[in-house]
């Protein structure tokens, strides 16, 4: 699904009303329209066939249409919400103490004496690379940005 | 505007001591490079200098990171707000 810990099989332990929807399909008992009640309309002239083509449209997007505002809020009761959460959150707390025990692995340290163990980087290269730097600053600030026309233009409708 | 910047890369590669440049702006997206470094490296270059930058208080000393290996050093240093890394 698009979560952590979740997968598609409803696992017996699981209580169903876990994955029930908040929002109903408003139309569940809905079939979409099919060949046979194209075929009932006998050669309709082609003005009454674009028109029942918008109309199937229309129905079609109303049927699907969920409309979150108008809906008929048959929304939780407060006990039925708090024994979601409560539901949830030991379920999250069961599940922390399990993902809690893996550990990243700590990196090997081979030796407690590193600068015995590193080669001194000989100066030279050191200040080679200044160099190098330096050149590579001062030949960046001549990238500019150059301003040929304006960025904002009225747009004109001729 | 950037030919400066491209000759500079390839006078860098002329010496024989040199096998890769690779010059980053802070983000680490790359203005250039040339030889063993390229497109990958850039985001690692600079974030190595940031973090490097963060062990001393002072702004001025811009510290040069090296990274040994028995294939050769990578040195990467940041000059004003750009990094660079020669191999």
């Amino acid at each position: 699904m698009g979560c952590c810990y979740s997968s598609e099989s409803e696992t017996t332990e699981q209580d169903p009303d876990e994955r029930k929807p908040l929002i109903p399909h408003p139309n569940p008992d809905s079939k979409p329209l099919n060949g046979t009640e194209w075929s009932s309309a006998s050669v309709p002239s082609a003005r009454t066939d674009e028109q029942a083509l918008l109309t199937s449209i229309l129905t079609k997007t109303a049927l699907n249409i969920i409309d979150v505002s108008a809906a008929d809020s048959q929304g939780m009761e407060q006990h039925e919400y708090m024994d979601k959460a409560r539901q949830y959150s030991t379920k999250l707390a069961l599940l922390s103490n399990s993902l809690s025990q893996k550990k990243p692995l700590p990196l090997p340290s081979l030796t407690s004496q590193p600068h015995q163990v590193l080669d001194l980087v000989p100066d030279l290269d050191v200040q080679q690379v200044s160099k190098i730097a330096a050149y590579a600053y001062s030949a960046i600030s001549q990238i500019k940005v150059d301003a040929k026309e304006e960025l904002v233009v009225k747009f004109a409708i001729p | 505007m950037e030919s400066t910047l491209e000759q500079h890369l390839d006078d860098t590669m002329k010496n024989p001591a040199i096998v890769g440049v690779l010059c980053t702006d802070q983000q680490g997206h790359i203005l250039g490079c040339r030889g063993s470094l390229s497109d990958e490296h850039g985001g690692v270059v600079s974030v190595l200098v940031r973090q490097a930058a963060s062990l001393t208080r002072d702004p001025t000393d811009s510290p040069t990171v090296c990274l040994e290996s028995d294939l050769g050093n990578i040195l990467v240093r940041a000059h004003g707000t750009h990094h660079s890394s020669c191999s």
